[in-house]
């Protein structure tokens, strides 16, 4: 699989400020790739590099084999859902969307619209003036005109922001279908619906690139699994001792983690002898996952 | 370079949906208000002229044709004073109404504030709250500029013909002896002029949008240069007076021969007279020249959209 897009030593100072410092990542064409970290990290400013709203300082970025800062460059190549871009408000969805769909070269404009339009779910708003639309209905008018042509890399940030539960899910629904077909790039701090929907990540810490790597490899899902306790005592120095097993010691919240050599055993054996040997001591447990879940890596890294 | 399908897709876009805004309502009621305070005024101060010279000339019993060369003369005086000194220009400006002239003259002032107006938001406006952005993934910066500007020239071409159409109309009205012919004439010579002048101010205006965040700010930078401009054009013109003239007035030791009189040439709106000159020789070079700056400030324009962060 070749890279999608190339991003090597790249930093933006705004005046003294450095907002991205010397982050380089690849992200692999197909994937749909979560840029993560907390505010301030310099998510949006590296999403608006690659889409060439910003220029960089340093280093350098390929889309596809072009650089988006020449002019003209990403066109056709790209569908961007920019954060806090207001839609000119006196213009009706189905005309701006048509327009923006002759500015791309589209032959079949206002049809393409509309099947977007369809597509997030709001064909009752051809007629309506874009500054007359809700929250959530801009944003998804917004992803709509991300999608006109479908563009092979499609970047999105902050997706769901401010979204209502129901709405959301319609939104991941749509990303979700994105998948394997299009390069997706999603910044969002949203974590659980990153680790759902995203394939690698790349997250930043006050403008520094702190991981790059899988979501397996970020979570350890072929090295960690587990156990929520529900009650008993667990074997600690029996779970120590089963084969495969590395590392095991319960948290706070009891909570049994426990790490192998996922190179020496699949995670489905070490995990039923662990479980097994659980149940053999009455320990009662609720649920077992594996790796550690997204947020608690962010929040160890960052 | 801009590609011709993207300019055509803005222009054509944004012009539509500039003719269905009430924007472009208001803003011909600004210029129709503007040209129709201008008619009464200007249109007013003649007719009084014309009755009491009509009244003294029929009391001291002065035959017809005497009087009417004097007439002639006052009206020279009134658009010397309003118009224009250049004498080849005078005789050729003869053959229109004076009420039609002065307030032309008056409205070519009145452009580049309204031309300001009209665009001061078409980049600005679209910077502050990004959505520029949705623009620039889909087409060359370059376009975007050539686009509005485009847009905004098809927008003010429409406003002007209607309000020019409107002031022949009314000279025509107001003056039984302005032929026929010369109305229709002189309808495409103001037209034309206009247009050629609002380029240079279109592309400034198109400059200052296209270099700040705020509208609002764009609007004032754009004023405050309007003001340069026209200052400079000011003390250029106080400057310069060759000849007689020098003798006769009051500034004259300071004017003649200052190299301060050469200001004037650095600014465009020292050539906004010569467009309507009967010789080419004169009405070509203003025309070039208003051209040239507005390819110059277009040009920075586009410099400055094409370097920055958006």
């Amino acid at each position: 699989m070749s890279a999608a897009i190339e991003i090597k030593n790249l930093s933006k100072h705004f005046g003294a400020k450095v907002a991205v410092n010397d982050v380089s990542f690849n992200v692999e064409e197909g994937h749909c790739y979560g840029l993560i970290g907390p505010n301030g990290a310099g998510k949006t400013t590296t999403f608006s590099m690659m889409c060439g709203f910003l220029f960089p300082t340093q280093g350098s970025i390929k889309v596809l084999g072009v650089d988006p800062s020449e002019a003209g460059a990403l066109k056709g190549k790209v569908g961007v859902l920019p954060q806090d871009a207001i839609l000119p408000p006196t213009w009706p969805v189905g005309e701006l969307l048509t327009y923006y769909g002759n500015l791309s070269g589209l032959p079949n404009a206002e049809s393409e619209a509309r099947a977007v339009l369809e597509r997030v779910q709001l064909p009752e708003t051809w007629n309506v003036a874009a500054g007359a639309l809700s929250h959530g209905m801009h944003k998804r008018v917004s992803m709509a005109q991300a999608l006109m042509g479908a563009p092979p890399v499609i970047f999105l940030d902050e997706p769901t922001a401010g979204l209502d539960p129901k709405i959301a899910a319609s939104v991941r629904n749509v990303i979700r279908d994105l998948k394997g077909k299009h390069t997706v790039v999603v910044s969002s701090h949203n974590l659980q619906e990153l680790e759902e929907l995203c394939d690698a990540t790349a997250i930043l810490d006050k403008g520094k690139l702190v991981s790059a790597s899988s979501m397996a490899e970020l979570t350890g899902q072929f090295a960690e699994f587990r156990v929520q306790i529900a009650r008993g005592d667990v074997p600690l120095a029996e779970v120590k001792a089963t084969s495969g097993v590395k590392e095991a010691h319960v948290d706070g919240n009891k909570v049994l983690c426990v790490t192998y050599d996922g190179q020496a055993v699949q995670p489905e054996e070490i995990i039923t002898r662990v479980v097994g040997l659980l149940a053999s001591k009455n320990v009662l447990f609720l649920t077992v996952w594996r790796g550690k879940r997204l947020e608690e890596k962010v929040l160890q890294l960052t | 370079m801009a590609d011709l399908s993207e300019i055509v897709a803005i222009w054509s876009g944004e012009t539509r949906r500039a003719l269905k805004s009430g924007r472009v309502l208001v803003l011909l009621v600004l210029f129709v208000m503007f040209v129709g305070l201008a008619l009464t005024l200007v249109g007013g101060a003649l007719h009084q002229v014309n009755a009491k010279f009509e009244q003294e000339a029929a009391m001291a019993g002065a035959d017809l044709s005497q009087a009417s060369a004097q007439l002639t003369e006052q009206k020279k005086q009134f658009l010397k004073m309003f118009v224009t000194e250049d004498e080849a220009m005078l005789d050729s400006l003869a053959a229109i109404p004076i009420v039609l002239l002065v307030v032309f003259k008056l409205t070519l002032r009145f452009l580049p504030l309204f031309i300001a107006l009209m665009g001061f938001d078409q980049l600005a406006g679209e910077v502050g709250p990004k959505s520029v952005r949705y623009l620039v993934v889909r087409v060359k910066r370059n376009s975007i500029i050539l686009g509005k500007l485009l847009s905004q020239l098809t927008i003010f071409a429409l406003l002007l013909s209607l309000c020019t159409l409107l002031m022949v109309f009314v000279a025509r009205v107001l003056n039984a002896d302005f032929a026929t012919s010369q109305v229709a004439l002189w309808t495409f010579k103001l037209i034309i002029s206009s247009l050629v002048l609002s380029l240079a101010y279109l592309s400034l205006t198109a400059l200052f949008s296209a270099i700040t965040r705020q509208s609002g700010i764009a609007l004032v930078l754009n004023i405050i240069a309007l003001f340069v401009i026209w200052f400079i054009a000011l003390v250029g013109g106080a400057f310069r007076f060759p000849g007689e003239e020098a003798a006769l007035n009051s500034l004259a030791m300071l004017k003649s021969e200052s190299w301060i009189a050469y200001l004037r040439y650095a600014s465009v709106w020292h050539f906004g007279d010569d467009l309507l000159h009967p010789s080419w020789s004169r009405a070509l070079p203003a025309a070039l020249v208003h051209v040239g700056y507005g390819l110059g400030f277009l040009g920075l324009a586009q410099l400055a959209l094409k370097k920055r962060d958006l």
